[in-house]
């Protein structure tokens, strides 16, 4: 295999990211960002609005194609144009701020659609899949309604298991709480908490900053562009070295 | 008047018969060839292909579609009306055929408009969540956005058929046989200018309006889908 080449030696770093650059015309939004996610890892993404969080995230699925520097996935160069994205982006959950959950299928059909499709599991196969993942956010009932039935909190969980259902080796959250009414945010918050305890790889951008500190290995803050600090949640949260760290979080936490 | 009216109908309606038949027949054409040509200049328009910093397909449907629409209609009727037979002499081809294809591209211009902006009305997110679930584009297009673009495009469609049909009329400028050349016909014929117009109107009413209450109907039977 011609991907063989492009390898990263370390098994465990399932993501590495070299170098990342982003414009958007003259604005400079990633400034050459440089990251590893490591099997395993709970990975909080935080920082001030239009400090590139969100482009970061969204670079390494490349929903939005990098202007420079490159993504490794699972040890394949993703950013080389002669990788098929649309396989590794199989491997890649993602979920949306505002759930993004398809209006013209029912609940079900938003989950089985996508492994059916490519081919991932037959009809009957997605179709328990659905099932089981619906059990497990309490969505059982809401099988063969329409999203628009359904609540923020609700759409936002049915937009987690549809990525579940590609079974992926890592979710990306990009501010999941950010559109939801107050009440429904700690219903997405469990959710995320329970996958989190099966293992499963997740980088989360998010403005729950308690929610960050409590379930992550590694909490990035990043500010104009760059990764400004990073470390544990508490070095980064109780012990900020850098200053703009500070003045952000005597911001968010009072 | 209305006896007149009713004079008018029962010694020529065959003729009126006739003209509805060709007038609908015409209709039927440029509402396909509209529709298949819209599409197709629609998906140029959307096209992403770029050559250094030009979109070529981008550009040569947007120029087509701002000349067709910042053009008169009749003009382009009068154009293809001389252009086709000086362009192809040896096919000897009658102004029908000429009108015809004038209205048919006049008509793909408009509809390929409604369609990209029924595409293009879908929220980003939707094609987005596709993608990042692992599909291509195209998968992502049939699957998650045309179907859902489909319910804001019908509408718009169903008016711009309604329009195509009432532009039929202006191909009675070259005698071309539908409803507008009967009228013309007939009002020689019985020196009475209004009558015969009135019952012309009457039938591209009944025409148009059970047309639109076709597509309200469909459009009823997608919202529940």
């Amino acid at each position: 295999m011609s991907a063989e080449k492009k390898s990263v030696e370390n098994n465990d770093i399932l993501i590495k990211v070299v170098d990342l650059k982003k414009n958007f015309g003259d604005l400079q939004v990633l400034k050459g960002v440089s990251e590893d996610i490591r099997k395993g890892e709970v990975v909080s993404v935080i920082g001030p609005s239009g400090g590139g969080k969100s482009t970061f995230l969204r670079c390494l699925n490349l929903l939005e194609i990098p202007d420079g520097g490159k993504v490794y996935f699972e040890g394949v160069d993703i950013t080389d144009k002669s990788v098929d994205i649309n396989k590794h982006r199989q491997k890649m959950g993602m979920v949306f701020q505002h759930f993004n959950v398809f209006p013209n299928m029912t609940v079900g059909e938003n989950i089985t659609m996508a492994p059916v499709l490519l081919g991932k599991k037959t009809k009957e196969e997605a179709d328990k899949l659905a099932d089981e993942l619906l059990l497990r956010v309490g969505l059982s009932d809401k099988k063969n309604e329409y999203p628009q039935k359904l609540s923020g909190g609700q759409k936002q969980r049915l937009a987690i298991v549809r990525a579940l259902a590609m079974e992926p080796d890592v979710m990306l959250f990009d501010e999941p709480t950010s559109a939801l009414d107050p009440e429904m945010v700690g219903e997405v918050l469990q959710v995320i908490k329970e996958l989190v305890k099966t293992g499963m790889t997740t980088v989360i951008v998010t403005h729950e900053m308690g929610f960050a500190k409590e379930i992550s290995d590694r909490v990035l803050f990043m500010d104009g562009g760059i990764i400004a600090e990073e470390g544990t949640p508490e070095e980064v949260f109780e012990n900020p070295k850098n200053p703009r760290t500070k003045e952000f979080l005597s911001k968010v936490l009072y | 008047m209305i006896e007149n009216i009713v004079r008018v109908w029962e010694k020529y309606w065959p003729l009126f018969v006739q003209g509805i038949g060709m007038t609908l027949l015409l209709s039927a054409i440029i509402v396909l060839c509209g529709s298949i040509l819209g599409f197709l200049i629609a998906l140029l328009r959307m096209s992403k292909l770029k050559v250094f910093h030009i979109k070529p397909l981008n550009a040569i449907a947007s120029i087509y579609v701002e000349i067709i629409r910042g053009t008169p209609m009749l003009l382009q009727l009068y154009f293809f009306y001389f252009l086709l037979p000086e362009m192809l002499p040896f096919m000897n081809l009658p102004p029908i055929v000429c009108v015809t294809v004038a209205l048919c591209l006049n008509s793909a211009a408009y509809v390929s408009e409604v369609i990209r902006a029924g595409i293009q009305g879908i929220d980003k997110g939707q094609s987005e969540a596709a993608r990042s679930l692992g599909l291509n584009q195209r998968q992502a297009m049939m699957k998650v956005v045309l179907p859902q673009a489909i319910k804001n495009i019908l509408p718009a469609l169903g008016n711009e058929f309604v329009m195509m049909i009432k532009d039929t009329s202006l191909a009675s400028t070259f005698f071309a046989g539908e409803l507008m050349t009967v009228y013309k016909t007939v009002s020689g014929i019985v020196y009475l200018p209004i009558e015969p117009l009135i019952i012309v109107g009457i039938v591209y009413l009944v025409v148009t309006f059970s047309l639109s209450k076709l597509v309200q109907l469909f459009e009823r039977r997608m919202a529940t889908a």
